[in-house]
């Protein structure tokens, strides 16, 4: 196993130099770069010119891009165009955050999700799956930057039982519960969606395997459906999302952005936004490799789990 | 099991294939009403430049933000006075346009790809994939992000970054059923026919993959349509004044708190037409699934549908610990009945071995999980019949008193059990399952007991195996675990579904010895199934044979092989070949066996028959005495003067 | 159909109770924590929580350029002088007096004494030299702590020299009306030497200057905290603290000012307004400020090479409808390219062209317009650029009404400037744009002299050239009378005005909203955030 789990790292660093190589190339055909995001209005083609020497943008882009290779291999990020800080400081504030969202979010869609999934299924063409099933439709159809408007409306407005936006309060706050209370309306909102596809991939799994003989043998040996649905199907229907799961976690990750938009959560996925529009390639390009790295370690992470649940599994 | 009524089904191609599925699609509400909405929409947009809507463009900025319902607009008035419901039809347009289009593009590309990996393998299969996981590592609203900075906003610009973000998951569906097809036998054949990849690609791999393209494109659209709001809610999509629906959302996003409809207006289509997309592709998604056709899409219950036509008491007539009479079950389908069991009678004394021996499909399986209710349900429903044990009906029992009895009076042993053991559990933990579900002892006596039972149907080294999983076990030794579990609990009948049929031959025969010796150890009554007479022969003390739902002859075990009197009988046992009698013709039996679903009032036997008559198929016949107990369906027996 | 079985039975139907009965007490429990600990909706006493539109750029002032930052800025440090309250006139600050020589090259600054930086060095004549030499002095050590894009405000400075500790004398290249101006703008602010020293390139986020609030800390995204300085020279200020939220999206914005999470907002979306017009509990300010909205027209091609055709868009585009119905009343119309806030050098017989379609095809005729498509630039952001679509808009759909086909392209901020700036020739008729400035003389010499031409790094990109424009400019540029300049800009504005270079839509009034608890708030026209005589509750 151990085996595996360093191969797959391995496995990670041509996908990281691949991104890293799209993203440099990506942001070469963006029109303006990083010293006129600094420039801004007072732009003049000389300032610009200085300015592009300063920052070492004068040079070709694949100097540029060696360059940042070889500073990246002692651990060197580059320092950020727009903010003027090290992009390792920013990238580390911001990624702590968007895990904490990212974290929670993914609990209660896969908690949710496959209870849900499992209700339903057991429970199937009953009220109970008929309410399951059309809350998932309504969850993976709706607009989330919408629905997380709405809420801030409903419960931070309105009936100001919630904070608006933000991590903790300004003044005096921090400590845990501080937290929890801004985490509840951005991370809800986030897991909607990614609850929908848990759900009814649980749903399509358990049904799947509730029609194998080995239920029915279950079932023959007298075994209780509770103990036929929970101990028997479940086990094995969660073999079959474990790997949607590492797929989801990247969606919570990348979807992050328009929650942490609107709930101003001061994550990456915000950082991520404005650096394209401050054409900050040094700092696209960390926290690209950080959230594709945390992608691909989410997938080998919900791999290896599926190779604990079930030995049948190889690797 | 539920193959019985595959056979004899009429195969469908073309035309009918695609009617069958449409109804399949019309037949569930939810997807029907998706349709519905979904063709609504579809059709306004398609009519808005005939339909009376005022100008969309057109600005009036001392009327705007006026509410809807009031004065003649109906929807209202956006912030630059331009009325809403003009915008929200060619919106809804344009979106729809938007949507359709990506997914083309992204099921075109994403295909190729997948076909290409999952076809030529080796390399390109890597290459190819490799760039797939890292499109699918990069974060995707961060990619749709970049790729319109790049080519500028625009509907267009937003439409091909949508649909390049999708390409992952047509690339990584497609590529698996384009590898599970890569090796299939008629691509060999095509291959060797000198059929070139690239004709091989159109004309073989790309039909066949075709379902699964299609079950895609359904599950993405929904969310093209909502990455593409997404992007111009973002002010990268649509440009002014060109309105679609994300636009819409986005110019409304500031207005959220004075003029709440102006945003949710929109969303509120949007959200409506994902859903309905979403509920339409769901049900195509289930038509193209080959298990709905069949009506087996829901999971099974605990217990079979019981629908008994007559009511049956306790009356007269006890014969033996174990006793059918009449037991009829059913397969109803979308639009068919399968009648795989017709009133079936036998009985079974205590220590007792009796076969049923039949062809595959004669409904002598469908029989023994009948006796306890396990027939899959849906679509299996007992439609008649009695089973009595110990002087009660089983049928008429509750859930929780048929499970008192499944595993602790009555157990099962089942064929192939690869597939009927759990793979997740050591065999340890299984039969120790089995002994806590009747017995309140506790877990580590059980797992005691459970290692004494591997033992018992000689499992080399049980207390070592015992933590082993099935899929490290070989055949003959996955049967054994399922026979310790059958014993478990001392059980008084044992119903032994094709309990060798898996097995080589020397195993077969330690599996039988061994089937034996317990039975007569424990005096357990045992109903045993087999299509192999030779096996029948001998382990059995009566056999019983079916065809067609029905026994058709009865009677003790040389009875039976010596003088068969049903004519069925008779072929079947010339069917066995004889060990070292020389080079013979294979004996066959003509025809098929007829569907069950179209089975005759008479003889079911009959156009088989060298010996039917005109009588033969005009009525159902009952079972008519030979000799003493042996009896047998038939108007014509054979050694018996007619 | 049939009796059939229940789906689950009594052991499935326990667990799933048991499941759903924890989530209910998770949730009663998320209840109650969000009722308990501090009453929610409100914020600590004393303490002053304004919610910015972005999260500063950088807390060095020579380095930015956007009024966001400048909001703290101002409150962070102090300059040698600075604008009269509710003027954009100049009084005393860090420099007790000054004088100007006849001739216009020199001026001497008489600094305050006893002033100390937060990290408690002393401020003298060495560092307000330092400060200037690390802006605009290549060879200075630390002139790598920069970009300074607004360094050429200084430009005409030829050296700084230090007379005594507490005297310093600016010489000057060339008389230089705008100086002082300059000097209370951000860019002139004074940092500590000492922490530039010792933080280098990191000043930005480690500020430390003379103002009335000590910087405490950043924490990315989320807050900037100011504490009060206790020994500041003007008087400590009696707020305990002050925290900047950047909060981007409007609408979390509003919310947060509707549910009681911050105390003051500035730039409130103008639709947004009404929902503040509760008196009991809000207070709504609007200041009219140094700030033109207009549309650059591309003056060396056609149509708009022909001034008929520059004036027909002015009378054909309904600024009114713009100024009142989409900016809610948050703007004025503009009538020429200086702002009203500019009270001393505004020409206020100037009226702005009315709405007259009519007109507007008359002289669209009179000028033989060939009808060919028109291209128009619009942004969809930016700092001072108002609501850049719904405007573009609106312009487009006037235009439409008079005849002239307009496509629009819309871009994002900085590639917008990157299509702009370098000159709109063979790009686009029309292209927004928005300044906000400190002098009457920024603007018209920056963007509408011949001289400022793009191949000669000005900011004309519609290339308008008129020499007579050009001689005022200069002129007012080196007079240090202020009568003077006056009457030089109000003749530059009439001439302006009928060439039409521009496209004149408005002038933003900036605003902003408080609860009833802050007191003794008043925006500037300046658009500064100057919260040192603030009280709360």
């Amino acid at each position: 196993m151990l085996n595996y789990i360093v191969k797959r790292l391995l496995a990670l660093v041509p996908i990281l130099l691949g991104l890293s190589l799209i993203v440099f190339l990506i942001m070469a055909l963006i029109p303006g770069d990083p010293a006129l995001a600094i420039l801004g209005s007072y732009a003049t083609p000389d300032s610009l010119a200085s300015l592009r020497v300063e920052l070492g943008l004068d040079r070709s882009l694949p100097m540029q891009y060696f360059i940042w290779l070889g500073n990246i291999v002692h651990g060197d990020f580059g320092r950020s165009y727009s903010l003027n800080r090290p992009v390792l400081d920013e990238i580390v504030e911001r990624f702590g955050a968007t895990l904490i969202l990212s974290a929670t979010a993914f609990i209660l869609c896969t908690v949710w999700g496959v209870l849900a999934g499992i209700a339903s299924a057991a429970r199937q063409h009953t009220w109970a799956d008929r309410i399951v099933t059309i809350s998932v439709l309504i969850g993976i159809s709706v607009p989330s930057f919408w629905l997380g408007l709405l809420l801030i409306l409903l419960f931070a407005v309105h009936l100001q039982w919630l904070p608006v936006s933000g991590m903790y309060e300004v003044y005096g706050g921090g400590g845990f519960f501080d937290l929890l209370r801004h985490l509840i309306l951005p991370a809800v909102t986030l897991s909607v969606v990614a609850t929908g596809v848990i759900a009814r991939l649980t749903r399509a799994s358990m049904l799947e395997v509730l029609r194998q003989d080995y239920i029915r043998t279950a079932r023959a040996k007298g075994v209780g459906e509770g103990s036929v649905i929970f101990r028997h199907a479940f086990k094995i229907a969660l073999v079959n999302v474990v790997p949607v799961l590492g797929v989801q976690a990247g969606f919570v990750l990348g979807g992050a952005v328009y929650i942490e938009t609107v709930f101003q959560w001061p994550g990456i996925g915000q950082m991520l936004v404005s650096a394209i529009s401050t054409r900050d390639v040094l700092l696209i390009q960390g926290g690209v490799l950080v959230v594709a790295a945390s992608y691909v370690f989410f997938n080998l992470l919900a791999d290896v789990i599926q190779h604990v649940v079930d030995p049948r599994v190889g690797i | 099991m539920t193959a019985q009524f595959n056979r004899g089904a009429v195969s469908m191609h073309g035309r009918a294939w695609a009617a069958n599925r449409v109804r399949l699609v019309s037949s569930n509400p939810l997807s029907t009403f998706g349709a519905i909405v979904l063709t609504l929409i579809a059709v306004i947009a398609l009519i808005a430049p005939i339909l009376p809507l005022l100008p969309p463009d057109a600005t009036d900025p001392t009327n705007r933000l006026i509410r809807p319902f009031i004065g003649n607009h109906f929807l209202g008035t956006d912030q630059l006075g331009r009325d809403i419901l003009a915008r929200l039809v060619w919106g809804t347009r344009l979106s729809l346009a938007v949507g359709l289009s990506a997914t083309c593009v992204s099921a075109i590309i994403g295909s190729t790809i997948g076909i290409s990996a999952g076809y030529f393998g080796g390399l390109v299969d890597s290459l190819l994939m490799r760039a797939i996981d890292m499109l699918m590592a990069f974060p995707y609203v961060l990619l749709a992000l970049t790729i319109v900075a790049a080519l500028g906003p625009g509907l267009f610009n937003a439409l091909i970054a949508v649909a390049i973000v999708n390409v992952p998951f047509f690339a990584r569906n497609v590529r698996g059923a384009a590898l599970g097809i890569a090796h299939r036998e008629f691509i060999d054949a095509a291959r060797l026919s000198g059929k070139g990849n690239f004709s091989i690609l159109i004309s073989e791999v790309f039909p066949n993959v075709l379902p699964i393209v299609v079950v895609t494109m359904s599950t993405t659209i929904g969310w093209m349509i909502l990455e593409t709001a997404g992007l111009s809610f973002l002010g990268l999509g649509s440009q002014p004044p060109q309105a679609d629906l994300g636009s819409m959302l986005g110019e409304g996003r500031k207005l959220l708190l004075n003029a709440p409809y102006s945003s949710a207006i929109p969303g509120a289509i949007v959200f409506l037409l994902v859903m309905a997309v979403n509920l339409l592709g769901d049900g195509i998604r289930d038509a193209l699934d080959p298990r709905l056709h069949s009506g087996a899409a829901s999971q099974p219950a605990p217990v079979t549908s019981i629908a008994r036509r007559q009511s049956h008491d306790n009356a007269d007539r006890h014969q033996g610990i174990l006793e059918v009479s009449g037991l009829s079950t059913e397969f109803r389908g979308a639009h068919e009945a399968y009648k795989a069991v017709n009133s079936v009678s036998f009985a079974i004394r205590k220590g007792e071995c009796l076969g049923l021996v039949g062809e595959s499909g004669s409904g002598k399986s469908v029989t023994a999980l009948s006796l306890l209710a396990l027939v899959q349900s849906p679509p299996g429903i007992i439609t008649d019949g009695a089973v009595w044990f110990r002087g009660e009906d089983l049928l008429s029992k509750n859930a929780s008193a048929l499970r008192f009895i499944r595993g602790g009076r009555v157990s099962y042993i089942f064929q192939d059990p690869q597939s009927t053991l759990h793979p997740l559990f050591t065999i340890g933990e299984q039969v120790a399952e089995a002994i806590r579900v009747h017995q309140r002892i506790a877990r580590g006596a059980a797992w005691k007991k459970a290692v004494q039972l591997l033992d018992t149907v000689r499992i080399p080294n049980a207390r070592h195996r015992a933590r082993s999983y099935p899929h490290e076990l070989s055949g003959g030794m996955r049967q054994r675990v399922g026979i310790a579990m059958a014993l478990a609990n001392g059980p008084e009948v044992l119903i032994a579904d094709e309990p060798t049929t898996a097995l080589d031959v020397t195993v077969q025969a330690q599996v039988l010895r061994l089937l034996d010796e317990l039975r007569r150890q424990n005096d357990t009554a045992v109903l045993f199934i087999t299509h192999d007479f030779g096996v029948a022969s001998e382990i059995c003390d009566r056999i019983a044979v079916m065809y067609a739902g029905q026994i058709v002859e009865l009677g003790t075990t040389e009875d039976v092989l010596e003088h068969p009197a049903h004519p069925y009988t008779r072929r079947l046992i010339d069917c066995v070949p004889a060990l070292g009698s020389g080079r013979r013709v294979f004996e066959t039996i003509r025809g098929m066996a007829p569907a069950t679903n179209r089975l005759p009032s008479g003889c079911a036997f009959a156009d088989r028959c060298d010996f039917a008559t005109a009588e033969c198929a005009a009525e159902p016949i009952a079972l008519l005495e030979i000799d003493g107990d042996h009896v047998a369906r038939c108007l014509h027996p054979l050694g018996v003067a007619s | 159909m049939s009796v059939a079985m229940s789906g689950l039975a009594p052991q499935g139907r326990t667990a799933m109770r048991r499941i759903m009965l924890r989530l209910a007490t998770a949730l009663f429990a998320v209840g109650a924590i969000s009722n308990g600990g501090s009453v929610f909706a409100g914020t600590p006493p004393k303490v002053l929580i304004v919610g910015q539109i972005a999260e500063p750029k950088s807390l060095d002032p020579a380095a930015v350029t956007a009024v966001n930052d400048f909001r703290i800025l101002m409150n962070l440090y102090d300059g040698l002088v600075r604008y009269k309250d509710g003027a954009l006139e100049v009084e005393p600050a860090l420099a007790k007096s000054w004088k100007i020589s006849s001739d216009g090259l020199a001026y001497t600054f008489a600094l305050r004494p006893g002033v100390k930086f937060h990290d408690g060095s002393d401020f003298a004549a060495d560092t307000v030299k330092f400060n200037f030499d690390r802006m605009l002095d290549e060879k200075s050590p630390y002139h790598d702590t920069g970009p300074f894009p607004l360094s050429f405000f200084f430009s005409a400075i030829k050296e700084v020299k230090v007379i005594d500790s507490l005297t310093v004398e600016f010489d000057l290249k060339e008389p230089y009306a705008p100086f002082l101006s300059n000097l209370a703008y951000p860019t002139g602010l004074i940092v500590s030497p000492e922490a530039i020293k010792k933080f280098g390139k990191d000043i930005g986020r480690h500020p430390s200057g003379t103002g009335p609030f000590v910087f405490k800390e950043w924490e990315s995204n989320s807050k900037v905290v100011l504490e009060r300085n206790p020994t500041y020279w003007d008087g400590a200020p009696k707020l305990e603290a002050v925290v900047f939220r950047p909060i981007t999206d409007a609408n979390t914005r509003v919310a947060e000012m509707l549910s009681g999470g911050i105390d003051l907002m500035v730039e409130v979306p103008p639709d947004a307004l009404a929902q503040f017009k509760d008196g009991a509990q809000y207070q709504i300010y609007q200041q009219s400020g140094p700030h033109v909205w207009f549309l650059i027209l591309n003056a060396k091609e056609p149509p708009f090479n022909d001034k008929r055709m520059r004036q027909a868009v002015n009378y054909a585009v309904n600024k009114k409808a713009i100024a009142e119905n989409i900016l809610q009343g948050t703007a004025q119309v503009a009538a020429g390219p200086t702002p009203p806030a500019f009270a001393w050098a505004y020409d206020d017989t100037l009226q702005p062209y009315p709405y007259d379609p009519t007109k507007a095809k008359e002289l669209i005729k009179a000028s033989g317009y060939d009808g060919k498509e028109l291209t128009f630039y619009v942004t969809e952001g930016g700092s001072g650029m108002l609501d850049p679509v719904p405007m573009g808009t609106a312009i487009q759909a006037d235009l439409a009404a008079v005849g002239l086909k307009v496509k629009i392209e819309t871009y994002e901020w900085n590639t917008f400037l990157g299509k702009v700036n370098p000159g709109l020739e063979g790009k686009a008729n029309l292209a927004e744009m928005a300044w906000m400035t400190n002098d009457p003389d920024t603007l018209p010499y920056l963007a509408l002299r011949t001289a400022a031409w793009p191949d000669k790094q000005g900011f004309n990109s519609g290339y308008y050239s008129n020499p007579d424009v050009d001689k005022l400019l200069e002129e007012a540029r080196k007079s240090t009378d202020q009568a003077e300049r006056a009457t030089l800009y109000k003749k530059m504005q009439e001439i302006v005005h009928d060439d039409a270079p521009w496209l004149f839509v408005a002038n933003w009034k900036q605003n902003a909203i408080a609860t009833v608890a802050v007191k003794n708030f008043k925006l500037q026209p300046s658009f500064f955030l100057l919260l040192h005589d603030v009280t709360k509750g």
